[in-house]
């Protein structure tokens, strides 16, 4: 069985036991899929990243007035003082 | 009226992909698709249309998502199919749009090369219409095409439908032409489609820390705890799959051979496209098997951008799918065939 707990970790998630179990076998099923994809050919061919083939149009750099702090900050779960408030870190 | 899945936003109206990490989330600005509806004067319907978690069904359950569409018409972003089997499965449709013609600006992103907005609607003819309204360039989404408006009318002369070989089962009574055509690689796409996806959306779903809006976990000592409990509460049993998933086929171990392989089978998918044989390929709505089992009918649309459109023909369930900008075609099958 597959062990997820690296990949866990670098979604910044920490799985209970019975779910990781679960998470373990789902992803057990598709990685046996996923290795029969090196039995086809793909010599010479350029990985697709976008199926556009237009660049990103960029617009002209002039600033513009976009969202406030404050209204950026009323989402937040914690804010202090105009800031993201988080845990003390040390 | 119309419908707003709950993945778009709409200024100082709550968005929640239909995830608790979302739940108080109140969005500060519109999507560019609402900003389309209110220059056309439609009216937005006050409730979600919805499916399941960020939009990912049950990967290996054979149960249909709890699609729920409380107006005539609704706007959804449909990567798995769920709205298309649903349209089929019920006597509606859904139009899946050619990628790059509708804004994704206020889109809850899943995976930015798959995310696009369709209609879902009880009539293509009035579907199209709604389409023509949100279709259009916003400076805003750096992957679109330049054209400002699109106005959809069904094509001129007879469409020629191509059947791959499994969906020989498909009837169309004669009513239009077939021919038999190959699809690149359909055996490889629901691997390609997974891979890629959970790779993008593992990137995407980053941005849900608990610190800048949604959710968070309570009792957390410092900031990796935080990360950890909140997104662990917060997100779903198949959100937690993808995004974990997404790691490993980024990792360095599994980089090459899963994802970088399925970019390239993405490129010959593309590169192989019978349209010179037909005008739309037909697949079936549905297989019967399960989600992830039957993910590779809904991929072809959303891995090559194509237009497609699903609904019921003589009581089939049935997905046409067109090439890029070919929308009328769409339409004008639908018209012989519907």
């Amino acid at each position: 069985m597959l062990d997820i707990r690296s990949y866990e970790a670098m979604a910044k998630l920490d799985l209970p036991e019975q779910e990781r179990a679960w998470a373990a076998s789902g992803m057990n099923k598709l990685a046996k899929d996923f290795d029969a994809l090196q039995d086809i050919n793909t010599t010479g061919l350029e990985p697709l990243v976008s199926v556009l083939d237009i660049k990103n149009v960029l617009r002209e750099d002039v600033a513009v007035k976009t969202i406030s702090r404050a209204t950026l900050l009323a989402s937040a779960p914690e804010e202090y003082d105009g800031y993201f408030q988080v845990p003390k870190t040390l | 009226m119309v419908a707003l899945e709950n993945s778009i936003m709409v200024k100082d109206r709550p968005a929640t992909a239909g995830s608790k990490i979302l739940e108080n989330f109140v969005s500060p600005f519109s999507a560019g698709v609402v900003d389309k509806l209110a220059e056309s004067g439609i009216t937005i319907a006050d409730e979600r249309a919805s499916a399941c978690e960020f939009g990912i069904p049950n990967l290996f359950e054979k149960e249909d998502a709890d699609v729920r569409i409380p107006a005539d018409s609704a706007i959804c972003n449909d990567i798995f199919g769920v709205y298309r089997k649903h349209a089929a499965q019920s006597g509606h449709c859904y139009i899946h749009p050619t990628y790059g013609t509708v804004s994704r600006f206020g889109l809850i992103s899943l995976a930015a090369s798959m995310d696009q907005a369709g209609v879902f609607c009880k009539d293509a003819r009035e579907g199209f219409k709604l389409l023509s309204a949100i279709a259009g360039h916003d400076e805003r989404d750096g992957a679109m095409f330049p054209q400002k408006s699109y106005s959809y009318a069904p094509s001129a002369g007879a469409v020629k439908i191509g059947l791959p070989g499994f969906a020989h089962g498909l009837d169309f009574a004669g009513k239009l032409e077939t021919t038999a055509v190959t699809l690149p690689h359909f055996e490889a796409l629901k691997q390609v489609m997974y891979i890629l996806f959970s790779g993008e959306f593992s990137n995407n779903v980053s941005r849900y820390d608990g610190i800048k809006f949604g959710f968070r976990a309570e009792g957390c000592r410092g900031v990796n705890d935080l990360y950890l409990k909140t997104r662990t509460q917060g997100f779903g049993a198949q959100t937690k799959l993808a995004a974990v998933t997404g790691s490993m086929v980024l990792s360095q171990e599994k980089y090459a051979p899963y994802y970088e392989q399925a970019m390239k089978i993405r490129r010959a998918v593309k590169d192989g496209l019978p349209f010179d044989k037909c005008d739309v390929i037909a697949l079936p709505a549905t297989l019967g098997g399960t989600h992830y089992d039957d993910m590779a009918l809904y991929a072809l649309p959303v891995l090559a951008g194509l237009p497609c459109l699903a609904f019921s023909a003589g009581g089939q369930g049935v997905q046409l799918i067109a090439d890029i900008h070919n929308e009328q075609a769409l339409l004008a099958a639908w018209e012989v065939l519907a």
